[in-house]
């Protein structure tokens, strides 16, 4: 799929764009703080309903204006979509609608629409960083490929508040209403556990290929999916699941009443990667790391594409500096056969001989096109 | 609105606290109000003091009522062997006009949520298993919001009341009636084929 008009109203720094982006590699050229991480932040936000730096909502919307707009004609295969986020002020907070062809839509009506795959500096953190880092990402992947995971994830956190408050309760935990609730969560995260196992799979497989086209056979990058509760024999089915919930929580059950918290369930999973046999998290250079972690983002990508029968957006925010010329040479060559990316950079990367990109430059919030080289 | 005569900014005041109503809705309402026919205006007036000084919960399935009990509790009519449990009182409303119940509630008054400090002791449930042990209940019916507060709720109160010997059913799941297949989300979808019948 490909933007084919995008425009912006008080959003970040901008306060009002339009532009005709063409397929293929957009590259986008600025100084620090122009508005490069913005434009591609609203791009996302129209995949992903949300913000991809953990912002407040409020800070969207430009300062001193009430709302923000951000619109988008995205052309697929077969049909053409308008997709449009406003976000309102709303006291210290803001309010997020969505509409989709002009009309107002829920959210989780709203996601799948657009799909888009992005990678940021942050990004690196998903292998050395601390776990949640490595649960966002699975949310994220699997909402956008399947509306169904977003829906129990909704479901999942929702019980999960609903249980912990309980057990913060004054006065008392009542027993049968922690089953009631454990009984739910069992249910409701052994479809997520499901989920996720299987998508892992597919990515770890997808990403060792990858690995392996860059850096040869040896080191192979494996992945590994650690799911809460803890799996025996790796049978991620639903019965095996429920088991295991119960088992954990004959076992943690008084330390959850103890800590006053839910110590089992997929709120606590984890992915480990490694080379060969050696966690990348603790042995892994830098390099090995970022490496590893542009393989795992390539294959998001693939399995995103397979998932929804079209190619994402590629959104890639300031990558390049993490590059040696070398790299970023073969990087933006790997990258050339895309429907359509979004690249920022402070400059103009060296480009392979024959290779066509269109550069737009970022002033401040304002845009132009650079004339073709 | 200091412009306004006092007692008509006092009734906007007034209107724009009820739910759904803003200040132009308001507004409009007041002035309504003011063209309105004296007897018209005192009929509405008359009508609200009395629903505070008359209305009341029945202390026998705490539904609103006039006199107590309530006029379902005192029909003999009624099947008592089938209770239908709510949340809210409005909810009997909603079930009594489809004309096509014909046993007795039980309303809760409210879902449980701890989140929002509803505890199960703040809930009519122990009034609940009173009336199952007392009177001869053979069915109760589990009829709470179909959202995560009135789901968590119908699985707690079965798991409290299939004990006492009752069957406990929960209304199904199913599509709108005169509405689209394609345009039902994939929950309620899902829902519904889960809930399938022979035919
Ligand atoms: N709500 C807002 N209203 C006005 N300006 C904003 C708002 N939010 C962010 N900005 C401004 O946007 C600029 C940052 O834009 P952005 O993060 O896109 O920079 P960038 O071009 O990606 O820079 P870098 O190369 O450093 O990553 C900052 O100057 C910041 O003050
Ligand atoms: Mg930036
Ligand atoms: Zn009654």
């Amino acid at each position: 799929m490909r933007v084919s008009t995008l425009d912006l109203a008080n959003f970040r720094n901008y306060a009002a764009l339009h532009v005709e982006p063409p397929g293929g590699v957009c590259v986008f050229i600025g100084d620090n703080a122009q508005g490069k991480s913005n434009l591609l932040e609203a791009i996302s936000l129209l995949a992903t309903g949300k913000s991809f730096r953990a912002a407040r909502e409020a800070d969207l919307v430009r300062t001193d204006c009430p709302l923000a707009r951000v619109a988008a004609r995205v052309t697929t295969s077969s049909l053409e979509v308008q997709a449009a986020c406003i976000i309102t002020r709303v006291g210290e907070g803001a309010r997020k609608r969505f509409l989709r062809n002009g009309r107002g839509v829920a959210y989780a009506q709203f996601l799948g629409g657009i799909s888009a795959v992005t990678f940021m500096p942050l990004d690196l953190q998903l292998i050395a960083g601390p776990p949640a880092i490595r649960r966002r990402f699975l949310n994220v992947a699997l909402s956008q490929a399947d509306r169904g995971y977003y829906r129990q994830h909704v479901r999942y956190t929702g019980i999960l508040a609903q249980k912990n408050a309980l057990l913060k309760a004054p006065g008392g935990v009542d027993r049968k209403l922690l089953a009631t609730y454990n009984e739910q969560l069992a249910a409701v995260g052994a479809a997520l556990i499901g989920a996720r196992a299987a998508y892992v799979r597919g990515l770890a497989r997808e990403a060792a290929a990858v690995h392996a086209r860059w850096v040869g056979d040896a080191p192979q990058l494996r992945m590994r999916y650690v799911p809460s509760p803890a799996l025996p024999e790796g049978d991620e089915s639903p019965g095996a699941v429920l088991r295991a919930f119960s088992l954990a929580w004959e076992t943690h059950g008084a330390a959850e009443l103890v800590r006053k918290t839910s110590l089992v369930g997929p709120h606590r999973d984890d992915i480990e990667f490694a080379l060969d046999d050696h966690a990348l998290a603790r042995f892994g250079s830098q390099g090995q790391q970022r490496t590893a972690v542009l393989a795992v983002k390539s294959a998001e990508y693939a399995l995103l594409a397979a998932a929804v029968g079209e190619a994402p957006l590629l959104l890639l925010d300031d990558v390049l500096s993490e590059l040696d010329a070398e790299r970023r040479r073969s990087f933006m060559s790997s990258i050339e056969g895309c429907e359509q990316a979004f690249v920022t950079a402070t400059e103009l990367p060296d480009l392979a001989a024959g290779s066509a990109v269109s550069v737009f430059e970022i002033t401040d919030g304002r845009l132009a096109a650079r004339a073709q080289t | 609105m200091e412009h306004l005569a006092p007692p008509l900014s006092a009734l906007i005041g007034e209107l724009e606290k009820l739910p759904t109503v803003g200040p132009k809705t308001a507004a409009r309402l007041a002035f309504y109000l003011l063209s309105a026919s004296k007897e018209d205006a005192a009929a509405l007036a008359r009508a609200i003091v009395e629903l505070k000084e008359k209305v009341r919960f029945c202390s026998h399935c705490f539904s609103l009522t006039e006199s107590d009990p309530c006029a379902i509790c005192n029909d003999a009519r009624r099947d008592g062997a089938v209770i239908c449990v709510v949340g809210e009182a409005k909810d009997v409303y909603a079930i009594e006009r489809t004309m096509s119940f014909r046993g007795r509630y039980h309303v809760l008054g409210g879902l449980i949520s701890p989140i929002e400090g509803i505890g199960v002791d703040k809930l009519k449930i122990q009034e609940l298993l009173d009336r199952v042990r007392a009177e001869d209940t053979k069915e109760i019916i589990i009829a709470t919001n179909p959202n995560a507060e009135g789901e968590s709720t119908a699985l707690y109160l079965a798991r409290l009341l299939t004990p006492l010997g009752v069957t406990v059913t929960r209304l199904a799941y199913g599509l709108p009636i005169g509405g689209d297949l394609d345009y039902a989300d994939e929950v309620t979808l899902s829902r519904a084929l889960e809930g399938r019948r022979a035919l």
